[in-house]
């Protein structure tokens, strides 16, 4: 068995998860298991479907065509059948991603999908779609001395005041082999997130072992008309609907049913950290150019 | 008259006319006095390579599937889409008519109701393209001649579409007008150009879609490549990847003649003769 901490929950594990970050501790403790077990094809009385997925109250099967399937049930477990002549490895990306994303979601969690970062002990969020360069922004300003806080999933949980806090992750930055090579991180790329793909793990040095303040939430979004390079805070209305909308698999909320309470979650998210758009040139060439602008604008928030 | 529900694929090789079919759509939808703005249309059926549609109906990372994993996925993402709008939804095209992996049309008549295909002049796609992608215009002509052509089939980065098979010119056309799995009605870009009023009703009518006379001229009007190229001389516009040249650039029919060498022209119409010359295109 394996043991990890993932977005703030223990997890055992019959599966190794490269990427994700062990830790110890005692097996009654367990938040989350993740088992290996035969998982059907379609669930019975399923009231909610799509092209790779099935939900039937508090089960969700999820389909990996050619290479495993899931069964998240309650946000309590995880169940994979992994197909003949698949490895393990080439399995345990989409366990932490899209499983364990979605048995996030279960626990009515605010999942955001993005990366983070903190200064000082405190944090900021980078969301935005597939490609928009977050993971990349975030390595770059790590680089730039910031500590590294999560990638892809970003879990925003409240305090016993109602502040803000993001999770430790326990999950490894992932970039692209373009990426490594721009930012001349090679010194510090670890496994392949699966065997046929150039995307690798990198070391998160610096990783933080406390949940962060959330200082803001910036939306990340490539430059292209009519939007123009720079950052613009959002009005609260506005921030609420984007908020809904950069959560990680928007439409799984609403099939989960937790869409009223995760407003009320985004709205006290909202309440004390702000949210921006964070328009960035196209071209990697520009990004020391958006690192700094972002390290300016967190710079007079804190203060 | 009911306008029968179901995807319609406008389909083309890049650079061949596509954009301005779909700001005509959006212009006759809007139905307003004045054009719609090119950076937000109201028909945006998007692009059958979206790679934000497919994690949102998939639930899954497209970083971690293999471009062919994705290709068996796709006609599922199709079948969702349609039974989700409940209405006919055109949609952009650029992948030529293939199959997954797995045998099954990648486009078929399983997912779609029928395609309306552009075709362009080669040797016209060839400087556009050129312009388009900024790279010189014997790589777009290399590009156009490669019968294993793909776009977004980077492996180190993540490509901001999903993977399309191109297939070079000539193999792209073929594979729309030889498949006989959907009703595909092709249009010259030439022929749309001199007489677009006709042009764009029989599209319309082809997918079962009617519109006043008056209608289709007003959205003429409205997508003519002069208010195009003022709306992208004013904003901008977001489907621009060029670095030195507007997206809304000439538009021009047989612009080729003053701009390949007579090597480049030639380099076109030795692969692409047979073709070329089906599709009524001069040598």
């Amino acid at each position: 068995m394996h043991s990890y901490l993932i977005s703030g929950l223990h997890v055992w594990s019959e599966l190794e998860l490269p990427g994700a970050i062990p830790e110890a501790f005692q097996a009654a403790a367990a938040d989350v298991s993740i088992r290996r077990s035969p998982v059907p094809m379609a669930l019975e009385g399923a009231t909610a479907r799509g092209p790779t997925w099935e939900m039937a109250g508090e089960i969700f099967l999820l389909r990996v065509p050619r290479l495993a399937r899931f069964r998240i049930t309650a946000g309590r477990d995880i169940a994979v059948e992994i197909e003949p002549g698949v490895s393990d490895h080439d399995a345990a990306g989409f366990v932490l991603g899209s499983a364990f994303g979605i048995l996030l979601h279960q626990r009515g969690a605010l999942a955001l999908h993005g990366a983070a970062v903190a200064k000082d002990g405190r944090a900021v969020a980078i969301c935005g779609a597939s490609g928009a360069g977050k993971s990349t922004l975030a390595a770059a300003l790590c680089r730039g001395g910031c500590a590294f806080v999560t990638d892809d999933i970003c879990v925003v949980d409240l305090d016993a005041s109602g502040r803000p806090l993001v999770l430790p992750d326990g999950r490894q930055l992932k970039l692209w082999q373009e990426s490594i090579d721009r930012l001349d991180l090679a010194q510090l790329r670890g496994e392949g997130v699966r065997e046929s793909i150039q995307k690798y793990y990198i070391d998160p040095s610096g990783a933080r072992a406390q949940p962060s303040p959330l200082s803001a939430i910036y939306v990340l979004r490539e430059q292209r008309p009519p939007l123009k390079s720079g950052i613009e805070s959002l009005a609260l209305p506005d921030a609420i609907r984007t908020l809904d909308y950069e959560a990680y698999r928007p439409v799984l909320r609403a099939k989960i049913g937790r869409k009223r309470e995760m407003l009320t979650h985004a709205a006290m998210v909202l309440s004390h950290a702000k949210m921006f758009l964070l328009v960035r040139p196209r071209g990697f060439e520009h990004l020391q150019e958006t690192v700094a602008t972002v390290q300016v604008h967190w710079d007079a928030l804190d203060r | 008259m009911t306008v029968p529900a179901g995807i319609i694929w406008l389909a083309s090789f890049p650079k061949s006319g596509n954009t301005w079919f779909r700001i005509f759509l959006a212009n006759l939808t809007a139905g307003e006095s004045e054009p719609a703005d090119i950076n937000n249309l109201d028909e945006r059926g998007g692009i059958a390579s979206s790679r934000h549609e497919f994690e949102a109906a998939t639930m899954l990372d497209s970083g971690l599937l293999s471009h062919d994993d994705i290709d068996c996925l796709r006609p599922r993402i199709y079948e969702a889409i349609a039974t989700e709008a409940g209405k006919q939804r055109w949609i952009k095209v650029h992948d030529a008519y293939t199959a997954t992996p797995g045998g099954e049309p990648l486009l078929g008549r399983k997912v779609a109701r029928a395609a309306v295909y552009l075709v362009r002049d080669p040797r016209d796609v060839a400087v556009s393209l050129a312009y388009h992608n900024s790279t010189p215009i014997d790589q777009a002509i290399k590009h156009m001649n490669a019968a294993d052509g793909a776009i977004c089939r980077g492996s180190t980065g993540l490509a901001p579409q999903l993977r399309q098979k191109l297939m070079g010119w000539s193999g792209h056309v073929t594979s729309w007008l030889d498949q006989t799995d959907l009703p595909v009605h092709v249009i010259r870009y030439e022929d749309l150009v001199a007489a677009p009023a006709s042009g764009f009703a029989g599209a319309l009518k082809f997918a079962g879609r009617s519109a006043p006379q008056a209608e289709i001229e007003r959205a003429i009007r409205h997508a003519d490549f002069a208010e195009l190229q003022r709306q992208e001389s004013e904003k901008g516009f977001a489907e621009r990847t060029s670095r030195n040249a507007p997206f809304f650039r000439s538009g021009r029919v047989g612009g080729w003649r003053n701009t390949l060498t007579a090597a480049q022209a030639d380099a076109i119409e030795q692969c692409h003769a047979a073709t070329m010359t089906r599709v009524g295109y001069v040598l």
